[in-house]
């Protein structure tokens, strides 16, 4: 019985730091980021991208996925920072965010998390209809199924995919 | 009493609403063209919320697609699906309280829908259209 208590202390702890850890390195603190970027999609973490990405994207704002999305100059300054400050190059890299920086080419310039090979190889057992139903309609709709997306975790016991359930590997 | 109609007057002015004052500011664009300008209307401002257009996207949308139809209720982005609180100030009070953020959409929605920036007369009478569905 006390070994059974001791593992289950240890474990719950590993776990919890295993949550902390994550969720303190990629937690989106910058209110600018999120009152702006989270107004048409879930604030995505700017640690899944490299610098010329996001530089790539700030350039385009007025066409960003076939929408307006330009800021005033000042505001687009500042969220450009906050990226290029939190992009996967800027940073030390952990967990599956540098596993999926590591898959881009250093030929590739992708501005969505979508085209990361990582991303594609991770959801190419997710049925179309799973995606393409209402509550998802799309891939880029994290928080859909990955219910914890907001804090930056994605894995596997935070999935839960809309009328379909858990989903495992 | 002059000066008390003055001060009263400036009261007055300070206490107008953020979206109103746009709206006044926006009347006077519109009359530098026209001086023969009334006023906004929102059968026109209808029009323009509700017709259907090309957009950037290249798919035929209207404003409603994104905001709804019951603008005191939320609605689901037309692209992502992410919810977006109502136009109405009624439910949502935050709504048309920062100059800055009704500039930054309508510039952005005319866009969208209409694949150009609107005009002055055509923001004004949009905009009018929304306050008066509350």
């Amino acid at each position: 019985m006390k070994t059974l208590t001791i593992l289950f202390i240890l474990f719950t702890t590993i776990f919890a730091d295993d949550y902390k850890y994550h969720t303190k390195k990629v937690e989106i603190t910058n209110q600018l980021y999120l009152e702006e970027c989270a107004s048409c999609h879930m604030a995505y973490q700017s640690q899944f991208l490299p610098k010329r990405s996001w530089n790539k994207m700030m350039d385009n704002l007025a066409t960003h996925f076939g929408v307006d999305a330009t800021f005033t100059k000042e505001d687009e300054k500042t969220i450009r920072e906050y990226l290029l400050n939190n992009a996967s190059d800027s940073t030390n890299g952990y967990g599956y965010y540098s596993k999926f920086a590591r898959s881009i080419s250093s030929m590739d310039t992708p501005i969505a998390i979508s085209e990361i090979p990582k991303f594609k190889r991770e959801h190419r057992e997710i049925p179309k209809r799973f995606i393409s139903q209402k509550g998802v309609k799309t891939i880029s709709n994290c928080i859909a199924c990955h219910k914890d997306a907001k804090k930056g975790l994605y894995k596997e016991r935070n999935i839960f995919i809309p009328n379909y359930g858990r989903w495992d590997d | 009493m002059k000066i008390l109609l003055i001060s009263l007057l400036m009261l007055n002015i300070s206490f107008a609403s953020v979206v109103e004052e746009y709206l006044n500011t926006l009347k006077q664009e519109v009359q530098k063209e026209k001086a023969d300008f009334k006023g906004f209307d929102k059968k026109r401002g209808e029009e323009i919320f509700t017709s259907k257009h090309i957009g950037k996207k290249g798919k035929e949308i209207s404003c409603t697609s994104c905001h709804g139809i019951d603008l005191t209720k939320p609605n689901q982005n037309f692209f992502t699906g992410k919810t977006i609180e109502p136009l109405s100030r009624k439910t949502n009070p935050e709504r048309f309280t920062k100059l800055k953020t009704i500039k930054k959409w309508l510039r952005r929605n005319f866009n969208d829908v209409y694949n150009r920036e609107g005009t002055a007369l055509e923001k004004g009478d949009v905009l009018t259209y929304i306050l008066s569905k509350e």
